[in-house]
């Protein structure tokens, strides 16, 4: 049996540089999500994390290695955002990325319209759904500048959706969001995964996003990934990795059980 | 002595235009030819919304001449006006009348129209393209886009081509007509307004024929080949400078900066190339004469 039928993406011995630098920022770096998994990639800033979704999504060319995706090996010579894009895989960026002269519907329905997913009809309906589920529906006729940053997120969100992806890639979802905003997008995405069984990696400061999507998480250490665990193993382990990034929330959690 | 080539020499040939090849595409003028027929490449490839595509196309064109054509009519007449006054006071006195169509045509029709038409569309539309795509870049809407399947190129670059280019063929009319109707009327009215002191023997008859008899083929040919040419040159090139900004918002401004004034340097040395088909023309009919 081929193993790796049931992986949405495999990286294999990845290097990346960048022009000028004489030292690789990612080197040698591995990764396998399975179908239907969840990732959380945290790590301290600037080590390569967006970086690396950067990568996957064939935004940035890599000096080596191999991408499969769905099984299927993408050589680097066509290593680009369209052909991983045909591939089925969707970046959503920490500011949303929204098209700036496009009104929320337009800016959902603009890529459908484009790759022909059905009649106009089915794909206005689909537009919907995404709508809907992203709770949106009230700003559809709104410009990208009219909403703020946790409406432009579940509005890229709901793009991505829309476009039926089979691996979604999002850079910091929550980052710059209020509370209310936080713990209203996380279920949102917890049900796209749960009804669409997407493959999802995300990046991300904030590490209580893996606990409440009962995700994988791992870090982005000494420019490779380390071993993934679930986030109450984390807390458990003696690893100077876990003793640096869970600092905070050691600190909180024994303040609560204090208190 | 060798008369056969062999596979090296073929090899050493191949090797030299390969890197003189490499060379080329790697300067700015490169990348934007590569930039071009990608742009065509994009028409017939997959991924298009025909009608995302003319209604693109379609605000391209209201913005480059509906939007530019008061001062384009104020330009056009102007230079109109002073090109008439100029001609019809000066001509006579170097014994030279019978050329005022003749001058009329080169001013408005072969030269300075197309030109500050076109240092007008790129000062205005070519900058604000520029401006707009590098503000998409700096945004990542143009990662975005593909990473949602959708060329860039294919969505920002060629309605921003084909609008640009039919624009400037509009615009380059306009210019034309409105000058040499213009700048009638206002010459008209500057003779009325100073009595007996502008003393031009001036009529509509009188220009409008001597304007028709000077027009050539060449020229018919040249008012569709040169806005062309400057409408492309114009339009690629402010796309390229657009999308090569890279995460860093200060460098918008110095971009559009560049992109006029590289728009302006390839608009005369485009108009220098045309004017040697005209030395050509001029010459063949010379030859025939003789």
């Amino acid at each position: 049996m081929d193993l790796s039928q049931g992986e949405a993406l495999r990286i294999e011995n990845l290097h990346f540089r960048y022009a000028g630098d004489d030292e690789d920022v990612l080197d040698g770096l591995d990764l396998v999500l399975g179908r239907g998994e969840t990732l959380c990639i945290a790590g301290a800033s600037g080590r390569g994390k967006s970086l690396l979704l950067r990568l996957i999504a064939g935004l940035d060319k890599p000096a080596s290695g191999a991408f499969y995706y769905f099984g299927e090996h993408l050589p680097l010579s066509q290593h680009n955002a369209l052909e991983v894009a045909r591939r089925g895989a969707e970046l959503i960026f920490q500011n949303g990325a929204l098209i700036s002269n496009l009104t929320v519907r337009e800016n959902i329905s603009m890529p459908l319209y484009y790759h022909h997913r059905g009649t106009d009809d089915e794909i206005e309906h689909r537009v919907n759904m995404a709508l809907d589920l992203m709770r949106v529906r009230d700003e559809e006729n709104k410009y990208p500048h009219m909403l703020s940053s946790g409406l432009a997120k579940r509005v890229a969100i709901a793009r991505a959706w829309a476009m039926d992806p089979r691996l979604l890639l999002m850079d910091e979802p929550t980052a710059g969001l209020d509370n209310y905003n936080r713990n209203s997008l996380l279920p949102l995405i917890d049900n796209m995964q749960a009804l669409f069984k997407t493959s999802m990696i995300l990046v991300t400061h904030d590490l209580l996003i893996a606990r409440e999507l009962g995700a994988d998480l791992c870090f982005l250490e000494n420019k490779r990934l380390t071993q993934r665990m679930k986030f109450e193993e984390w807390l458990t382990v003696d690893l100077p990795i876990a003793h640096e990034m869970f600092r905070n929330l050691r600190d909180f959690q024994l303040k609560s059980t204090i208190s | 002595m060798k008369f056969h080539r062999t596979i090296d020499d073929w090899t050493l040939f191949g090797s030299i235009f390969d890197k003189i090849g490499r060379q080329f595409l790697s300067t700015m003028f490169g990348k934007q030819l590569l930039l071009f027929f990608r742009t065509l490449h994009s028409v017939v490839s997959e991924g298009r919304n025909v009608h995302a595509d003319l209604r693109n196309i379609i605000r391209q064109i209201y913005f480059t001449v509906v939007e530019v054509f008061p001062v384009l009519f104020v330009v056009a007449v102007l230079t109109g006006t002073v090109t008439i006054v100029e001609a019809m006071t000066v001509m006579p006195r170097v014994g030279f009348s019978d050329a005022f169509g003749g001058l009329m045509v080169v001013v408005l029709v072969r030269e300075i129209g197309p030109i500050l038409t076109a240092f007008l569309v790129s000062g205005r539309s070519g900058s604000a393209l520029t401006t707009m795509i590098g503000t998409m870049a700096i945004n990542s809407e143009v990662d975005a886009l593909s990473t949602m399947g959708v060329n860039p190129i294919r969505y920002l670059v060629m309605p921003a081509l084909f609008g640009g280019v039919i624009s400037m063929l509009l615009a380059n009319i306009l210019f034309s007509v409105c000058g040499i109707c213009g700048g009638f009327g206002l010459a008209k009215l500057l003779v009325l307004m100073s009595g007996e002191t502008l003393n031009l023997n001036l009529s509509w008859h009188y220009l409008s024929k001597s304007i028709l008899l000077s027009l050539t083929a060449t020229d018919f040919v040249m008012m569709i080949l040169k806005p062309v040419a400057f409408g492309i040159i114009i339009f690629i090139n402010a796309c390229y400078h657009g999308l090569n900004i890279r995460r860093d918002i200060r460098q918008v401004p110095k971009a559009t900066s560049r992109s006029v004034v590289y728009s302006f340097l390839y608009v005369i040395v485009i108009d220098v190339l045309f004017s040697l088909f005209y030395i050509f023309d001029y010459a063949n009919q010379m030859s025939r004469i003789i």
